[in-house]
């Protein structure tokens, strides 16, 4: 079986990094959101939760936006495929529907990297915001609004994050290895980026 | 004050000026927005819209140092439009009597009564007199048209205040005037009460007597004295100014306002006929005739054995003034800078700002050799010797700073401005090195009396032979520790003998049992049942704190205690009519009950409902026992006609040793009070002590005053970081127009200057002060409190006093310095 | 317990700030160092050392020489306090029994959000980023004892008592609605003003921030409805459809 690479050991150490302190930042955000004070038994107190969230948002923002640069040139090419893929609804509407060839990242994915890079930047940066609460005329409302794209990024990227994780693993098995080994099957490959297959050469 | 601060709100009518309560007594306000929220109407005069005038329902604004022409002017209203109380006027007041036909007034003697010397700057008050019949009685017209009678003499010199000329000397608008006058004159019906407060703002002039003066003569016109809701009130600045002044803080009077003595009147004798005012008049009660049972009492106490009979009581023991000698608070800074004074004991005061001209104080200090400073806290005076232009090292005087306590850390009364004495416990010992006033006291007493045991000299008597029964002694003799409550029985004084009106070694009842013979003793008369025995249990009354009151007045009697006898508002027997009923039922102070059963007996024994009544007599009109209502009085009447004051027996206009005028409106010849002494003259005086009138130099007038953040000089707050938070800087108010006009920045750093000192202060831009039309010119005023010192805050941040600024002069009676107006510069800094 | 309030009548106030002293004073608030500005308003705004100032507004009148008001600023203890519903730390904003909105500066997390949420902008933060505010003298009317502020002040220009009460009283007195009744689920600091509300400094119509009451409703519960939905999606698709098979895709 041919083996081939998908990931760099770069893109699986920043997919993680992201991933991480997303959980983090999500899951004490939750926390901030619901007052669930459970969470004191993992981080002690909310005052820690607070300086953990924020220095998580601060590694999450640096992750984000090599992120951002690196999928850039791939991500926001949109083509006839993507329209086509979007068409067939990414072959998920039933089990035998069929996707047109695609190159290295289907019109799925570059959706939710661009919902990743809007969101994110959104709440990366009304994250520092209320952190930081620059010199502005008008702080307080700086902050509410800061607030209010805070948690509508965050509200999106709630729904969004679960739903990739869905796809990545038992919606699409095998695919999960690639954040892990970086590589997958010549044959797992051809089936969901043919194009690409075939651009490399293969 | 006559009434109480309850009794504010009481009033229909609260005239304020003179005073600002709402900062310097925001207590009182207390009662006033009771007053008001009653529907009682609150007219503030003043020079500046206070936060006092910020409550109003009426503000006038008036030029600082007119208050005479302001009140001068409400008189004539009154009587031009028949508004006084007759029935009062004529029966309570010397209204009706007929007053020496030689007598003249200033609008006859271009500015003077009759008899003024002016080479001695003193009346010779002969025809200040009234006719009298052959009884020695004052002859009286109670129809009130004889023109030589007190009222028709009011009416004439008070006739010249028009509204016209009241304006445009104040500066008042004639329609505000009007407005006042209409409102306050409303309550010379019997139905109707008026009260007035006022504080420094009236006393610190050159005329500060007649401003209350002139106020008293509208009282008595409204019917407004002895009533509830009336009277005339002065708000004292300290909590305990009253008590003290009870007990002797002036030069003048001994404890209880007994007179202090001159040299010439030599022995007991020769005091009490002096002093001892006699009424021919059978219906007058005058108390004062009683003062020969109160000296002989007051030496009893301070004396006791060592005054006998033999030894007139020891009546040599006690200071003597040189004749016509002054010591007043000028005076003696005045002396002291002349260098003849080797030592001085300051007592909880701080005259390095306090004092008018403060600049000649500080460099009257450093002509002593020695100085006590008894204080909280370092003050500018404690450290007058490094102060602003003190050179340390040409300066001899030896500065000694004794800490003494709080009053949260020493027991005793404290008797509020309704002379209402309450007394206070200890909370904590006393911090550190600190020690009450009192065994401050006790200390020097000893050591004195030491000295004079050990060394002799000059005259030991007086100190040798004092009483001092204040607490346990040591072997030496000396007390231990002071008992405040051994002091408080002392003033109430003791049975000295078994008497009829009770047993020896008991404590007085009251003044009333007091005797001439030295049978009792008593250190203050007023105070004598202040702690006393009630079925043979000593009671201190002034720790009772009982909330009974009467009538809804307010009364409160078993609150504490007031002098005299419980009395909460005196001349209460002005508050009926001839038959003992009220004037006004609903504000009943007393009321005559002739079926009043007594509480023993439960028979019959008719007599007074209500407050303590001004003595037990029946009421007026009761031909054989009736009495007059003005019991002080020797003549029992309200004055109208006032001959006991120096410079006049009708208030009458002066304008300000420095004012924005070349000469007094009312009178061109006399444009300053004739009977003043002037330490500034055309001879000459102390550079110290000039003052420049209607100088271009300095062209507005200035007024000082306190503000609700900061105590007197702030001594105490200025230490206190909350209290210099929200006032940390001297400042100025300046009108909108005057700032305009010298292009000086709300906010920005002025300079004030007087022709004796100048100060700097932030300047307040601000509507509170308006440009008054003055005799057809626009005059600017000014104010700054006097609460700032260049010794604390330590990096100078404050500023410093007002007082700077102020001139050296006083008032004709009191000698009260005239700091509320005077003439200044404004320019920026 | 019946919800308590303070009255505050700026016809009574005197503007004599024993009332700012008071509360330094109960509070044991630090002075701060402040200069003159040119007005008798010091300091000039709230600090975390200062939970109560005194407003003094000058104005011009027609009928008068000046107007001069004065008016308490602090924390208006809302029903429907803006500052706890943003506020992200359990416990650190919070109503006591009595109504009030008290803090503890322990379970503060210093992220100020309560000061955007806020429609009166009063909290402050002290040195150590911990929130700093009137709190109706919590520890004292938990005791029976009344503010410091409405016990000190001498005209009854502050007064303290059961909210209902405290309305009655003021409707016969003539005040027909007083500011804070009804805004904000009603205050627990109201004021009983002549004059339109703006005239004292005050918002007519206080409110918490519109975007504030949209996160309160909508985004936070979208929050974990959006979480369970997405993974509930998750789920129906693996069941009614099923993973993507790799065999047979050639």
């Amino acid at each position: 079986m041919t083996i081939i690479r998908k990931a760099s050991a770069f893109e699986i150490l920043n997919h993680w990094v992201l991933a991480a302190s997303f959980f983090i930042l999500a899951i004490s955000g939750f926390g901030f959101l619901f007052h669930l004070e459970q969470l004191n038994a993992v981080f002690g107190s909310f005052n820690v939760m607070k300086d953990v969230h924020n220095y998580a948002g601060l590694v999450f923002t640096a992750s984000l936006i090599l992120t951002i640069f690196h999928y850039l040139p791939v991500s926001l090419k949109f083509g006839a495929d993507d329209i086509a893929w979007f068409l067939k609804g990414g072959g998920y509407l039933s089990k035998k529907a069929k996707v047109p060839p695609q190159d290295e990242l289907n019109a799925g994915q570059k959706l939710y990297y661009i919902v990743i890079l809007l969101s994110g930047l959104a709440i990366a940066a009304s994250g520092f915001a209320v952190w930081l609460r620059p010199q502005v005329p008008d702080i307080r409302k700086l902050v509410v609004l800061s607030h209010l794209v805070h948690n509508i990024a965050f509200d999106l990227m709630i729904i969004a994050v679960p739903l990739h994780i869905y796809l990545a693993t038992l919606a699409n098995p095998g695919t999960l290895r690639i954040m892990i080994t970086g590589t997958v099957p010549l044959e797992w490959a051809k089936k969901r980026h043919a194009k690409w297959v075939q651009r490399i050469g293969y | 004050m006559t009434n109480h601060w309850i009794d504010f709100k009481n009033a229909d009518v609260i005239l304020v000026m003179g005073a600002n309560p709402a900062e310097n007594h925001p207590v009182s306000m207390k009662w006033i927005m009771k007053a008001r929220e009653k529907g009682a109407k609150l007219i503030v005069v003043d020079p500046r819209f206070t936060r006092t005038a910020a409550k109003a329902d009426i503000y006038a604004q008036m030029r600082s140092g007119t208050d005479i022409a302001f009140l001068g002017g409400m008189i004539n209203y009154i009587l031009s439009n028949n508004l006084y109380f007759k029935d009062y006027v004529v029966n309570y007041t010397n209204a009706s009597f007929l007053v020496n036909p030689d007598f003249k007034g200033p609008g006859e003697l271009n500015g003077v009564f009759s008899g003024y010397d002016d080479k001695a700057r003193k009346y010779d008050k002969k025809t200040w007199s009234y006719q009298m019949d052959e009884r020695g009685i004052a002859k009286k017209d109670p129809a009130l048209q004889d023109p030589n009678c007190a009222f028709q003499l009011l009416k004439k010199h008070y006739s010249r205040y028009t509204l016209d000329k009241v304006s445009s000397i104040t500066g008042t608008p004639k329609e505000k005037l009007i407005e006042v006058y209409k409102t306050y004159a409303s309550t010379g019906k019997p139905n109707r009460a008026g009260t007035e407060l006022y504080a420094m703002g009236w006393t610190q002039h050159t005329v500060g007597t007649q401003n209350i003066r002139a106020m008293s003569i509208i009282q008595l016109l409204l019917g407004n004295m002895g009533v509830a809701g009336g009277g005339i009130n002065a708000l004292r600045g300290a909590s305990n100014v009253q008590g003290s002044t009870d007990h002797g803080l002036l030069f003048h009077i001994l404890p209880g306002y007994l007179p202090v003595p001159s040299a010439a009147v030599v022995d007991l004798k020769t005091y009490i006929e002096k002093f001892t005012p006699k009424a021919k008049d059978p219906k007058s009660v005058n108390w004062w005739g009683n003062r020969p049972k109160y000296i002989t009492s007051y030496l009893k106490a301070i004396y006791g054995d060592n005054a006998t009979t033999e030894n007139d009581f020891g009546y040599s023991y006690l200071p003597k003034l040189d004749e016509g000698m002054n010591c007043s608070w000028l005076m003696l800074f005045d002396r002291m800078f002349k260098g003849k004074f080797e030592g001085f004991f300051v007592w909880g005061q701080n005259p390095a700002c306090s004092s008018g001209n403060a600049g000649k104080v500080r460099k009257a200090l450093s002509k002593l050799k020695w100085m006590v400073n008894v204080t909280l806290f370092d003050d500018e005076t404690g450290s007058f010797w490094r102060g602003p232009d003190a050179d340390p090292k040409k300066i001899q005087t030896e500065v000694f700073q004794l800490p003494v306590t709080t009053i949260a850390e020493k027991e005793g009364s404290v008797t509020n401005s309704g002379r209402l004495a309450q007394w206070r416990y200890r909370v904590i010992e006393p911090i550190g090195e600190s020690k009450p006033d009192s065994e401050i006291i006790n200390e020097l007493y000893f050591r004195i009396k030491r000295l004079y045991q050990k060394q002799g000299g000059k005259f030991p008597e007086p100190i040798m032979n004092l009483t001092w029964n204040y607490g346990e002694k040591d072997a030496s003799g000396k007390v231990r520790k002071v008992n405040t409550h051994d002091v408080a029985k002392e003033i109430n004084g003791y049975y000295l003998e078994d008497l009829k009106v009770g047993k020896k070694g008991h404590l007085c009842t009251n003044f009333v049992t007091l005797q001439a013979d030295g049978t009792t003793s008593c250190g203050n008369w007023i105070y004598s049942g202040s702690y006393t025995e009630k079925d043979d249990k000593v009671v201190n009354m002034m720790a009772r704190r009982g909330k009974k009151d009467i009538g809804g007045l307010g009364l409160y009697p078993e609150w504490a205690w007031a002098w005299p006898l419980n009395r909460k508002i005196i001349y209460n027997r002005a508050s009926v009519d001839l038959n003992g009923n009220p004037w006004d039922p609903k504000r009943a102070v007393i009321k005559w009950n002739p079926n009043k059963p007594d509480p023993k007996t439960k028979k019959t024994a008719p007599g007074w409902d209500g407050d303590v009544p001004d003595g037990p007599a029946p009421p007026m009109a009761d031909e054989k026992a009736g009495k007059y209502p003005f019991i002080m009085r020797a003549d029992g009447m309200g004055a109208i006609f006032g001959p006991g004051l120096a410079d006049g027996p009708f208030p009458e206009h002066y304008e300000p040793l420095e004012c924005p005028l070349s000469e007094n409106p009312m009178s061109k010849k006399q444009r300053i009070n004739p009977t003043i002494k002037l330490f500034y003259t055309k001879e000459g005086g102390l550079p110290e002590d000039v003052f420049l009138s209607g100088d271009t130099r300095y062209p507005y007038v200035a007024t000082t005053y306190r503000v609700t953040e900061h105590w007197q000089t702030g001594v105490l707050t200025r230490h206190l970081p909350w209290q210099l938070e929200m006032m940390p800087q001297q400042f100025v108010e300046i009108s909108k127009e005057l700032a305009a006009e010298k292009g000086i920045e709300n906010g920005s750093k002025v300079i004030v200057s007087s022709a004796r000192g100048k100060v700097w202060a932030i300047a307040w831009v601000t509507d509170r002060f308006k440009p008054f039309k003055v005799m057809n010119t626009t005059v600017h005023q000014v104010g700054l409190p006097w609460c700032y010192g260049w010794q604390h805050p330590e990096d100078g941040s404050g500023g410093d006093s007002s007082n700077l600024l102020t001139p050296t002069i006083g008032d004709a009676n009191t000698m009260i310095p005239e700091s509320k107006a005077f003439m200044v510069n404004v320019e920026k800094a | 317990m019946a919800r308590k309030a303070l009255l505050i009548s700026p016809e009574l106030c005197i503007g004599c700030r024993g009332c700012q002293t008071a509360c330094k004073s109960w509070n044991r608030l630090p002075a701060t160092k402040t200069v003159n500005k040119g007005s008798a308003e010091n300091p000039p705004d709230l600090t975390p050392n200062l939970y109560n100032k005194i407003r003094y507004v000058e104005m011009p009148s027609n009928s008068n020489t000046v107007r001069w008001l004065f008016v308490s600023q602090r924390c208006m203890h809302c029903d429907d306090a803006g500052c706890i519903k943003i506020c992200p730390a359990p416990g650190a904003l919070f109503k006591t029994k009595e109504g009030a909105v008290g803090f503890d500066k322990d379970k503060c997390i210093g992220c100020k959000l309560c000061v955007a949420g806020c429609p009166f902008d009063v909290p402050r933060y002290d040195e150590k980023d911990k929130v700093s505010k009137c709190h109706l003298c919590s520890d004292r009317i938990a005791e029976g004892l009344m503010p410091a502020c409405a016990k000190t002040c001498p005209t009854g220009a502050i007064a303290y008592g059961d909210r209902d009460a405290i309305i009655g009283k003021a409707q016969k007195a003539g005040y027909q609605k007083l500011y804070g009744q009804t805004d904000l689920g009603g205050l627990g600091i109201m004021y009983a003003f002549k004059d339109t509300p703006k005239v004292y400094g005050m918002d007519e119509s206080p409110a918490i921030p519109e975007t504030i009451v949209f996160w309160h409703k909508v985004l936070k519960p979208l929050a974990y409805w959006g979480l369970g939905g997405a993974a509930a999606v998750s789920l129906l698709h693996y069941l009614v459809i099923g993973p993507k098979k790799d065999e047979g895709g050639e």
